[in-house]
């Protein structure tokens, strides 16, 4: 690590939001050739401290020197220019171009003012060969890759940019294991090429690993920077939350296997969807936590879909206490399952307030054929002090929660007339680990209160924190279950990515 | 629209939050803007008489503007409302010369009106046909069904209630502005007070997230196409009488000042957003304007120049408010 002037610093740097004092006092440097990882809860400042980085905020306190020169960024293509590069969280490409369009967009070389498209795939090609990527076809649309090669075209594209400077906003929260892995290689090889790299994430074990340093954030302020080879992961979260917090590496699941079971509350006898999932069977007894576990693109989530009735099978049986359970959300909602999808955005409506978000699947129950406000915000209120959602006012919109209070509220708004089975996807995806453990706890209390629980996730971490037993699938097909046994987070990638290698 | 008031208030947060909550009322700004600057510029705008002729030459908009508010705030578009009030015109007109007992006339025309409306609900909803497109086809369909009845010609053999509400008075009021007043009423009442209204609002603001929650969208979708229809056939019926006969082209060119009229008001192109308030103050912006255009000495080629710039400008503060949103 060089030990010149930092390539960009942060002095004192502080941001208001009305009367929310969402930074203060930030010092913070990235020098070439290193990899600075940021780390903090939900709500503690990251996103704001990356804005400011990326020139979206140009109003803040203190001061920012860029090769150690005073500079205050107007927008985003001001940074830009200067070679400050942001890869966003939801990727800004375009699936539908070939991937060398996707790299060189809106900057694609030209000849006598057309593109110059030999010039265009021969350079593309080049720059993924240097990232060590030389199997990717630059002439193929961007959608015939997964989404790690979605991430890798962005990334591509800010260094052909001339980007010195790339922040990473939780690059692999989307991507397989494997993609993951070498994404964090790229990641490396980019330091060690000289490029300053800002990178945020919930994965600690990714932070430890990627980073040379790793600055903590609280509450928008710094609580202290560490090197990264002499921190672990129990450190850094203690630092984060500042608490012992416990940690899912393993866990001795409870449950029996699912054989020589009394009456299930659901089950789903040979459930296929072609090229989605296959034969699938289990059931789910009440009050039970049944995790589902499988990569992206195995069709876990795509099954809890079908089983919410979003989508029909073509084949197989939904049975909700031993009765056929028809394709449909209101005729599933009416029979007692609720379901939260992997996506908040799809599940909310941002800018309508929490009580409305609460109140709509129940409108006929609440008040009838009028709506009845107050008797809504009433309901809202009671569910939404029961999860903890802060603030607790049915009447703020969701836009203005965090993503972890706004994952309250899907999850509180099934709580109004409590379900018999609870289905959900994904329930914890880029939160911090306070607030993903209170949503454990309401999912742990919802199973103590008889409610069968069917909790989706690629986040083993997540299921061996609440699971009773661990279903694990693997292309469209249930590959192992593991029941009344420890297991580890590696078993589960085994079952997952071996069942998938061997699929292959 | 340049009239954003200009005082300082102390805070930059303030200031913001003063800002975004000024572009909603944006379009009452520009209500008051329009009246002002007549009321100064002509003798004979600022009048009781004036006042009714404005709601009178706005009125059969507001009829059809019930309707295509249902229809925005779901984030669809129905570009067939005109053509259908012709055909509903044309329908009522033509059963009357054909002796059919009144009212089944009117009846027929409405029914007729809203079978359109549910076809293009079904294209929209069920078959998946963005609704520009289907209704674009529907604006054909109507409008030729309306030339195949009349051949053509005029049809002069009015129902007599039409010709009623279109142009008789009670108690020195106009029918056709109590009509109006009337179904802007009804659209308020069922938006903001039915679990309908509150389904439309949500569908349009994410309609995924509505089928989440157990909301029937396509149900709800083809539900506002038939009242957009419906909303419209009505004010063929009336309009019909107030013209004094039915043509085959009698309202077509409304097209676009019923649906500005709903957008100038701040109901969002993209659903979720607006409501009858908004479409009220959008209908009496659009009849001011014309209005007090027609009294100020504009050469009158210009009018509908000025017009359309106006309209473009109401579109670029609902895009900024749209904006604001996604921030």
């Amino acid at each position: 690590m060089e030990t010149t002037t930092p390539l960009i610093e942060l002095q004192n740097v502080a941001k208001r939001f009305g009367g929310i004092q969402a930074l203060s006092g930030i010092d913070f440097d990235v020098r070439k050739g290193e990899v600075h990882a940021l780390v903090g809860e939900n709500g503690a400042g990251k996103s704001t401290m990356m804005k400011i980085l990326a020139g979206v905020i140009p109003e803040y306190e203190g001061k920012m020197l860029w090769r150690g020169k005073n500079v205050r960024l107007k927008n985003p293509r001001h940074a830009l220019g200067l070679g400050i590069a942001m890869i966003h969280q939801e990727l800004s490409v375009m699936p539908e171009l070939t991937v060398a369009e996707n790299i060189f967009l809106g900057r694609q070389p030209l000849r006598g003012g057309v593109v110059d498209w030999p010039r265009m795939f021969r350079e593309a090609a080049k720059i993924l060969a240097e990232l060590g990527f030389d199997h990717i076809n630059v002439r193929d649309n961007l959608e015939r890759y997964p989404l790690g090669v979605h991430q890798l075209a962005e990334i591509a594209r800010a260094l052909t940019s001339g980007a010195e400077l790339i922040i990473m906003d939780e690059p692999t929260s989307a991507l397989s294991p494997m993609e993951t892995r070498r994404l964090l290689e790229l990641t490396r090889n980019l330091a060690r090429a000289g490029k300053a790299i800002v990178y945020i994430s919930h994965f600690l074990e990714e932070v430890t690993w990627v980073a040379d340093r790793v600055t903590v954030l609280r509450d928008g302020g710094k609580v202290a920077t560490l090197d990264a080879a002499a921190s672990n992961k129990q450190e850094l979260v203690r630092l984060m939350l500042g608490k012992e917090a416990a940690f899912f590496e393993e866990s001795k699941l409870p449950g029996a296997a699912s054989k020589n079971r009394e009456t299930a509350v659901l089950s789903v006898e040979n459930l296929t969807r072609p090229r989605v999932f296959e034969d699938v069977s289990f059931s789910l007894r009440s009050g039970e936590i049944l995790g589902l576990y499988g990569l992206i693109g195995s069709g876990h989530f795509e099954l809890g879909e079908a089983i919410y009735g979003l989508v029909r099978p073509a084949s197989g049986r939904i049975l909700l206490e031993g009765r056929p359970l028809p394709a449909a959300p209101r005729r599933a909602i009416d029979r007692g399952v609720a379901y939260v999808p992997p996506s908040r955005r799809t599940g909310l409506f941002l800018e309508k307030p929490i009580y409305q978000n609460v109140s709509l699947p129940w409108l006929a129950r609440i008040s009838g054929f009028v709506p009845r406000t107050p008797r809504e915000i009433q309901a809202a209120r009671a569910v939404i002090e029961r999860v903890g959602v802060r603030p607790p006012d049915p009447e703020k919109e969701v836009a203005f929660l965090s993503g972890g209070n706004q994952q309250k509220v899907a999850i509180a708004r099934w709580l109004v007339e409590p379900p018999k089975v609870f289905v959900v996807s994904e329930p914890t995806r880029g939160m911090d680990v306070g607030a993903k453990e209170e949503v454990m706890k309401i999912l742990r209390e919802l199973s103590q209160n008889g409610v069968g629980v069917l909790l989706i996730s690629s986040e083993p971490e997540t299921l061996l924190a609440a699971s009773e037993r661990i279903l694990v699938m693997a292309k469209g097909r249930i590959v192992r279950e593991f029941a009344g046994e420890t297991v580890t987070k590696e078993q589960l990638l085994h079952a997952a990515a071996g069942e998938l290698a061997e699929a292959r | 629209m340049a009239n954003e008031p200009h005082d300082s208030p102390k805070t930059p947060g303030r200031w913001r939050a003063f800002l975004a909550r000024s572009r909603e009322f944006a379009p009452v700004w520009t209500l008051l803007a329009l009246v002002l600057f007549f009321s100064v510029y002509s003798d004979s705008f600022l009048s009781l008489e004036n006042a009714g002729n404005i709601l009178n030459q706005v009125a059969l908009l507001a009829i059809m503007g019930t309707g295509i508010t249902f229809v925005l705030l779901t984030a669809q578009i129905d570009l067939s409302v005109s053509y259908m009030a012709t055909f509903a015109g044309v329908v009522a007109a033509y059963y009357t010369a054909a002796h059919l007992p009144q009212p089944w006339p009117i009846v027929a025309a409405l029914l007729a009106a809203g079978a359109l409306g549910w076809i293009n609900g079904v294209g929209t909803a069920r078959l998946g046909i963005p609704s520009f497109m289907v209704t674009l086809a529907m604006s054909l369909i109507a409008s030729g069904l309306s030339l195949y009845l009349t051949r053509g010609r005029i049809l002069f053999d009015l129902p007599p209630l039409s010709e009623t509400l279109g142009s008789g008075r009670i108690f020195g009021v106009k029918w056709l502005v109590i009509v109006a007043a009337l179904t802007l009423l009804i659209g308020h009442l069922v938006l903001k007070y039915t679990r309908f209204g509150r389904y439309v609002y949500m569908t349009g603001a994410n309609p995924k997230a509505a089928e989440l929650a157990g909301v029937n969208t396509r149900g709800v979708i083809t539900a506002v196409m038939v009242i957009g229809a419906l909303t419209a056939g009505l004010a063929g019926v009336v309009g019909i009488g107030r013209l004094g006969s039915a043509t085959p082209t009698a309202f077509d060119g409304m097209l676009i000042d019923a649906i500005g009229a709903v957008v100038l008001g701040g109901t969002s192109l993209f659903g979720g957003v607006g409501g009858i308030p908004q479409t009220i103050v959008g209908l009496l912006i659009l009849g001011v304007l014309r209005n007090g255009l027609d009294q100020v000495s504009v050469d009158i080629y210009m009018k509908t120049l000025i017009t359309g710039i106006i309209l473009l400008a109401a579109l670029v503060f609902n895009i900024l408010f749209a904006g604001r949103k996604e921030n």
